[in-house]
């Protein structure tokens, strides 16, 4: 754990260096804030928020007091922080507590495995709050009448109060996703001790704070353990929404990356290796805004966003690409390790090959070691752990037209053949369409037509027709098939004078009246073969 | 043959001795003789025949009775082979059948020749290898119609050690993984012009069927990739690469490592094959025994010489097309003692020198072509007549320094000669023919464009080389009747004679070629003074004619149309182009004659558009190809067309 935390420092420089992608570059302080507020409102809350929580939604008389008594912390805020954002205020906020219960979360989302059921309950608390803010919107729509007195002023107040909610609950995503990384927990021990000194506002002005944000985030005496099942909830969620496209753009464009390199031959030793935790490698974002907590995968991203925040970010230097701290020394080759034990890409491997960037790390990751949990809606059937290789997929879905004898379809023809070359036995199956053209009912479709035509074909066509259906005898008497194949045979058409010719000894002529089987027994003395 | 006064003795022979006497008739005409003689005599040829080539499908079932251990059957000169055909033939003349005289004939075959079958489809071909669990050879080369259903049917027998599918133009590397797969004992593959397939096919093939031992790849657009996997193959002994446009030396460069069983090679007219890539084949393998390259080198280099220096097991070598110097003759004279075969076809640089050169140290050859080598002269055939007594075939096309000197020396030195091509050696005249006609093995002579020969010259070959089977007398205008009267009393064995353009035959030539009994391919283009009654003679003496020409015969009326619609049963192949023939007789022809596959009717003069429908529609079952005016096109009935088309008929517009 010591080491990892190191790592995690050294990888964020080196996300830093390869480009403001996608690195897991985590802003620790913001996201010890986080957890650490979190945890604030849950001391604060854990004791009365439900019964709170009734009064205040089931009580309409309630309503009243419920806004004069937010509205001092308000003002108390804006005294403290001139800006409307109230999250600015989380990184000052020094709040002491007691260490007991960060590292009972700690051990809690240690130990706790993923559980899909808890999941579900997560996901569905998360989806309440967002009800519940809606209806303090309606609420606060529907009390409009009755305030007219103080109008800008509970205007900004109702503001703020809706800016706080929603911000709780960003907040919550954030930081529970946090919560499950070690390395964080680590700092955030680390820190907890020294936050202890500087609390002085923050008690007093936190708890009544922590109740109002608590509305819409923390409503039940949630344990540590809750708050790591939210975060493992979040990473299953967190590809939806507006970031999508972004996501699938960044990863699909590197995709091969992780395959590109499987032939790089590094000397063990000539580079650092590190190695991310399950759940920051599950992280969604990396890049935290340190004023608005949001979130963003690429460092540009939140430069670019940091400009809403006032001019200072607006400089040319705030705005440039960090520049690399180490360039005076000589860099490092930098590889990963998977955390998964027994994983060819970890590190204890007998036959370690790492992988090249972060991005590779989280690709794998998710690849072998996560459930595929994305199943392509058109056929059900192929499931993916990467979104983005679903929309690869969906791309293709349907077009494969390359077809296994075991089933298995594949788009490219070369992958199909590398399958049959695998696999014993496994032919490349060919599409049953072509069966409806089968010749055989061609050919019987083109001698009904010669028999449509009006021509003189004696039992042309009828004896055609027994023979397709097998049911005409061999031995057959002479009636059988007349001018089976011979349509103009010198019976059907009378040209006389030509049959006077001499007929050679042995020939059989007979024959041109003859078919298939019908007079065969006339040669059975001869022989038909060369 | 045995004599009729020994009849008795001969009867009380013990059936396995007949058998075996049986078995020394090597001629099949021979072995005609010997089943007309007595019913014993026919038993003894029903229970030992193994092989059969059915001509007529009307007699198949018959015959498949009669011979229940056949283990190869040829269908390929059958017309009208298809689905309905083969599903009849095995339940009625398979196990399924209740009469114990139908033999299980499928069961013990082994052979199969379905060349050409374009009727038939996937699923009879699916019946046929179902039926069959001993197959082991298919042939189902120039089924233009056979795709990856057909390979997947075929696929399905599982013992196949060789199998042809030259020209089955709709196969994909599909269809051939279905017979990598399936089909792993393969050890003979040929996929000339299965245009389709690609490196992947080849790939898959390599990988699945490692005991090949010939493969031909030739005519497919297959890169280097291909070379590289067939050099995996450890048995391969026979690789035809022939006009392959899209390998080059570096591909060959993947055989000089791989491939260590290999014997033969065939690059010729491979664009990108240039000596380099020979001296990789060279120098990987030293026991080569033939190289064909011909028309992919500009020369004969000489690190290629260096190479081939190594090569003595050599046999055949064709470099058609190079550049070459006399030195290089006494290279290859000097060290590959074992050499056969040469082909300097058009080669640049082959002179009287270089030929005697080579001459001097391969005096095993047998086979000689050098077919535009236009300045060699006799001193050379001599020379090469002198040394190579054993010469079996020599090719002189367009020699035109040739006189009757060199024949003389042939005629002399070379008796086992069988095949000599003389066509437009202008040299040649009746003298070198009287010499030329010592050699009594002579089986094939060529003297087309030899406008100096008469009717004296074709008498001394009649008389003398009466095992001649093929003479092309192309524009030998010298040449009439009574030159064709001396050829039918000796050559009675003439299977092909193209007699084209020799204008002095009338009827009276065309009553001796009547009398050819064994002739089946006749081109008589352009006798102007030929009428019914020659045509009817020919039609009613030739019984086995099975390809006739007859492309400008104007004044044949007719009456012989009639006769040859009457007699000509085995017709398969008809060129009636530019004919007088009425809509009658053309509906008589292509309908009667129930053998016929390929028919030319352009510029019919005397024939109507309804009289062509007609014909067509008589023939439309078994047709396979056939050349028509191209404004026919738009004349005649979609449906015909449709029809002809369904069956697998290609129709040439000309």
């Amino acid at each position: 754990m010591g080491t990892s935390v190191g790592q995690i420092d050294g990888a964020t420089a080196q996300a830093n260096v390869a480009g403001d992608y996608y690195g897991p570059k985590m802003d620790l302080k913001e996201r010890v804030c986080g957890e650490l507020q979190k945890e604030v409102l849950k001391g604060a809350s854990s004791t009365n928020f439900k019964t709170q929580h009734r009064q205040k939604w089931e009580d309409p008389s309630s309503t009243l007091d419920y806004s004069t008594r937010i509205e001092p912390l308000f003002q108390a805020f804006n005294q403290t922080s001139q800006t409307q954002s109230l999250l600015l205020c989380n990184n000052q906020i020094k709040v002491p507590m007691q260490d007991g219960s960060v590292n009972d979360l700690l051990q809690a989302s240690k130990i706790q495995d993923w559980d899909p059921s808890a999941m579900l309950n997560n996901l569905s608390f998360l989806e309440q709050k967002i009800h519940q803010l809606q209806d303090l919107v309606y609420l606060i729509i529907g009390r409009k009448g009755q305030v007219l007195g103080r109008p800008d002023e509970l205007l900004v107040q109702q503001q703020q109060l809706v800016t706080a909610d929603l911000t709780s609950i960003i907040v919550q995503l954030i930081s529970t996703a946090g919560s499950l990384l070690p390395s964080v927990k680590q700092t955030l021990s680390a820190a907890t001790t020294s936050l202890g000194q500087c609390g002085e506002f923050g008690g007093v002005v936190f708890p009544s704070s922590a109740q109002g944000l608590n509305d819409g985030v923390q409503p039940q005496n949630a344990g540590g353990s809750k708050v790591s099942e939210l975060a493992n909830s979040v990473d299953i969620t967190s590809n939806n929404g507006n970031e999508q496209n972004n996501h699938i753009i960044e990863e699909h464009e590197l995709k091969d990356e992780e395959d590109a390199e499987e032939g790089e031959n590094l000397l063990p030793g000539t580079y650092e290796i590190l190695q991310l935790e399950k759940e920051e490698i599950l992280a969604p974002h990396t890049h935290f805004c340190t004023i608005c907590g949001k979130g963003f995968k690429r460092d540009a991203n939140l430069r670019m966003h940091m400009r809403g925040h006032g001019d200072e970010y607006k400089t040319p230097g705030a705005l440039a690409k960090p520049t690399k701290e180490s360039s005076s020394e000589p860099t490092i080759i930098k590889r990963y390790s998977c955390p998964y034990a027994g994983c060819k890409r970890n590190k204890d491997h007998k036959k370690f090959q790492p992988l090249k960037t972060i991005l590779c790390v989280k690709n794998h990751y998710k690849r072998t070691h996560c459930d595929k949990s994305y199943i392509c809606s058109r056929c059900n059937t192929k499931k993916f752990s990467v979104i983005a290789d679903l929309k690869t997929h969906e791309k293709h879905c349907g077009k494969d037209k390359w077809l296994c004898s075991c089933g298995t379809t594949f788009s490219r023809k070369d992958k199909l053949f590398g399958h049959i070359t695998l696999f014993q036995g496994h032919t490349p199956a060919i599409p049953s369409d072509e069966t409806k053209a089968a010749p055989v009912g061609t050919s019987d479709g083109a001698t009904n037509k010669v028999g449509s035509v009006n021509f003189n074909l004696s039992s042309y066509v009828s004896s055609e027709s027994d023979v397709q259906s097998s049911s005409m005898d061999i031995k057959g008497g002479i009636n059988d098939a007349v001018g089976y194949f011979s349509p103009l045979s010198f019976d059907t058409c009378n040209f006389g004078g030509f049959h006077e010719f001499p007929r050679p000894p042995f020939d059989d002529s007979e024959s041109s009246f003859a078919f298939l089987l019908s007079r065969s027994c006339n040669y059975s003395q001869k022989s038909g073969e060369e | 043959m045995l004599s009729f006064q020994s009849s008795k003795n001969v009867l009380s022979l013990t059936e396995d001795l007949l058998v075996r006497i049986y078995e020394l008739l090597a001629a099949e005409s021979d072995r005609k003789s010997f089943r007309l003689v007595c019913r014993e005599f026919r038993r003894i040829d029903s229970l030992t025949r193994r092989h059969l080539r059915v001509i007529r499908i009307e007699f198949l079932p018959i015959l498949l009775r009669k011979y229940p251990r056949l283990q190869s059957l040829d269908l390929s000169a059958c017309p009208r082979i298809d689905d309905g055909v083969v599903s009849l033939l095995l339940t009625r003349v398979g196990p399924g059948s209740n009469s114990p005289s139908l033999g299980h004939w499928a069961w013990g075959l082994k052979s199969l020749v379905l060349s050409r079958a374009t009727g038939l489809r996937f699923s009879g071909l699916e019946m046929l290898t179902r039926a069959c669990p001993c197959l082991e050879s298919v042939d189902v080369s120039y089924c233009c119609g056979f795709g990856d259903r057909e390979a997947a049917a075929l696929s399905s027998a599982v013992g196949l050690r060789e199998l042809n599918m030259d020209k089955c133009l709709q196969l994909t590397d599909v269809g051939l993984a279905k017979i990598a797969v399936g089909c792993s004992k393969l050890e003979k593959l040929s996929l000339k012009w299965c245009m389709e397939i690609t490196d992947l096919g080849i790939d898959l093939l390599c990988k699945k069927c490692v005991d090949l031992k010939y493969l031909d790849v030739s005519y497919l657009k297959v890169t280097n990739e291909s070379l590289h996997s067939i050099a995996c193959l450890l048995k391969l002994e026979v690789l035809g690469l022939m006009a392959c446009p899209l390998i080059d030396d570096v591909g060959l460069q993947f055989i000089e490592r791989g491939c260590p069983s290999l014997k033969v090679i065939d690059v010729s007219r491979c664009e990108g094959v240039s000596s380099s890539g020979l001296i990789f084949v060279v120098r990987g393998h030293r026991n080569l025994l033939e190289l064909n390259a011909g028309y992919c080198l500009s020369e004969l280099s000489t690190a290629l010489l260096h190479q081939m220096k190594n090569l003595n097991h050599l046999e055949v070598i064709r470099i058609d097309g190079a550049r070459i110097s006399e030195t290089s003759f006494q290279v290859i004279s000097a060290n590959c003692k074992s050499l056969v075969e040469i082909g300097l076809s058009k080669c640049v640089g082959v002179t009287n020198m270089g030929i005697m050169r080579l001459v001097s140290g391969c005096i095993n050859l047998r086979v000689l072509n050098l077919t535009c080598c236009h300045s060699i002269t006799d001193a050379a055939i001599s020379a090469i007549a002198y040394s190579c007594r054993s010469l079996v075939c020599l090719k002189v096309e367009s020699c035109n320094m040739i006189t009757e000197k060199g024949l003389c020396q042939l005629g002399s030195f070379c008796l086992l000669l069988e095949e000599i091509d003389l066509t437009d050696c202008c040299g040649v005249n009746d003298k070198g023919l009287e010499y030329l006609s010592r050699c009594s093995e002579l089986s094939c002579l060529k003297l087309g464009l030899c406008t100096n020969i008469s009717n004296k010259g074709l008498s001394y070959i009649g008389s003398n080389c009466l095992k001649i089977h093929e003479l092309d007398l192309y524009r030998c205008t010298g040449i009439g009747d009574d030159g064709l009267e001396a050829l039918s009393n000796g050559c009675k064995k003439l299977r092909k004679l193209n007699l084209s353009y020799c204008n002095e035959v009338s009827d009276r030539g065309l009553g001796y070629i009547g009398r050819l009994e064994e002739l089946s391919d006749l081109e008589m283009r352009a006798l102007h003074k030929i009428t019914g009654v020659g045509l009817e003679a020919v039609a009613v003496g030739c019984k086995r004619l099975a390809d006739l020409d007859m492309k400008h015969c104007e004044k044949v009326g007719d009456s012989g149309f009639w006769a040859l619609a009457y007699y000509s049963k085995n017709l398969r192949q008809i060129n009636l182009s530019y004919c007088g023939i009425s809509d009658m007789a053309l509906c008589m022809v292509m309908g009667n004659l129930s053998r016929l596959q390929e028919a030319k009717l352009v510029h019919l003069s005397n024939s109507t558009v309804e009289g062509v429908e007609l014909a067509l529609r008589a023939c439309c079952v078994r047709i396979k190809k056939v050349k028509l005016f191209a404004p026919l096109r738009f004349m005649l009935s979609s449906e015909i067309l449709e029809i002809l088309h369904a069956r697998g008929c290609i129709i040439r517009w000309d």
